[in-house]
């Protein structure tokens, strides 16, 4: 992910911490795409993946004097988006919709090959499951991390994503004839 | 045969390795339907990390320039509400002092005290205009963190006016230093750090 990258990085983030709000807008044009797309892989709604964006590039205007230039610019957004993410989760406490349809429909439809294509079946796994996905799978955080900003331990982390995976892989209809 | 499970195919990805990983190595080497099982995990990931991008359909960032520029205002003012009251709490220590008296009590001289030190550390700072100037992001944590305390004992100090007059003396002197100290600190954070750097 570091394609995320800022020309003038340094410079962007030293006039940002004096206050000056052009280089804000820098930083938020910049990054403005990427924590869109992981707060939308994330979040529900379109409503809520902009609520997302907003929040991130809010506390990331407030805390830009505690960026500690450690690790990537784009590491450290990343991470306040993720957060605000899965605090944005924990606040609207959908269903699970994945589990509605093992719970409603049992196990009958696991015998036919559903074939939807990635995007849908991705949408449909639940709020949980799919933010495991989208975090482990697609941004690379490990299942400790993970775990860190859920507030749950990396076995529930790798459960959930090996549950994710079973299920992707039956609605894709890529399960393996033996 | 029993295969390996999608818990033990996504361990095999990582790159460290887990208690039991070898045995899964072997099983792997000797089963097709496994490394098929694997192949499209590998597969799928691909596929997940190359799913378009999404984009916002409106423009967030005025709303965020707007939230921005209130919080600046109320810091501003924050700031600036630390000084006046530091100008206040003098004027309301020297009406305590008993006109006529000639003697200001000990208790009294040393709450003055700590109140001009207050005042003389909150001048320098002002003029020292803090907030224009840049910080790297651990000094800038340290200054926030020094500045919400100064804020805490500020409340404190309010709460103290309420007091009877022998516990409030004492409050307020022991409020008033750990003010000053907070704010030497801050001093520290800024100026001695600036000149440190040539700013």
């Amino acid at each position: 992910m570091e394609s995320y990258l800022l020309a003038n990085a340094e410079s962007v983030v030293a006039r940002a911490r004096a206050g000056d709000e052009g280089a804000l807008e820098e930083l938020y044009r910049a990054f403005e795409a990427p924590v869109y797309n992981l707060a939308r892989r994330i979040c529900r709604t379109t409503e809520d993946a902009e609520d997302v964006l907003q929040e991130t590039f809010f506390e990331v205007c407030r805390s830009i004097g505690r960026y500690r230039e450690e690790g990537s610019l784009w590491g450290w957004i990343r991470t306040i988006a993720a957060s605000k993410a899965l605090m944005r989760l924990r606040r609207n406490k959908y269903r699970d919709t994945d589990q509605l349809q093992e719970d409603v429909v049992g196990h009958r439809r696991e015998d036919t090959a559903l074939r939807m294509d990635l995007e849908a079946a991705l949408e449909r796994l639940s709020e949980t499951s799919r933010a495991v996905v989208w975090l482990h799978d697609v941004e690379g955080y490990t299942h400790e991390e993970i775990a860190g900003m859920m507030g749950r331990t990396p076995s529930f982390s790798k459960s959930q994503l090996a549950r994710a995976h079973q299920r992707l892989r039956r609605w894709l209809g890529e399960e393996v004839e033996v | 045969m029993t295969h390996l499970t999608m818990e033990t195919l996504l361990s095999l990805r990582e790159a460290g390795l887990e208690p039991g990983d070898a045995s899964a190595r072997e099983h792997l080497d000797a089963c097709p339907i496994c490394r098929t099982e694997l192949e499209r995990l590998h597969q799928r990931v691909a596929r997940l990390r190359a799913l378009p991008a999404l984009r916002p359909s409106r423009d967030r960032w005025p709303h965020v320039a707007a939230r921005v520029r209130i919080e600046h205002r109320a810091r501003r003012q924050r700031m600036a509400g630390l000084i006046g009251l530091a100008a206040a709490a003098s004027i309301a220590v020297a009406a305590l002092v008993r006109p006529g008296s000639g003697t200001v009590a000990a208790g009294e001289r040393e709450i003055q005290a700590a109140m001009a030190r207050s005042q003389a550390l909150e001048s320098a700072l002002s003029q020292y205009h803090a907030e224009e100037r840049m910080l790297d992001g651990r000094t800038a944590g340290i200054a926030q963190e020094l500045e919400d305390r100064i804020a805490q004992v500020d409340r404190e100090l309010e709460v103290a006016d309420l007091l009877e007059q022998q516990s409030r003396d004492n409050q307020v002197l022991k409020l008033w230093r750990e003010r000053v100290g907070l704010l030497d600190a801050l001093v520290d954070v800024h100026v001695t750090r600036a000149s440190n750097v040539g700013l």
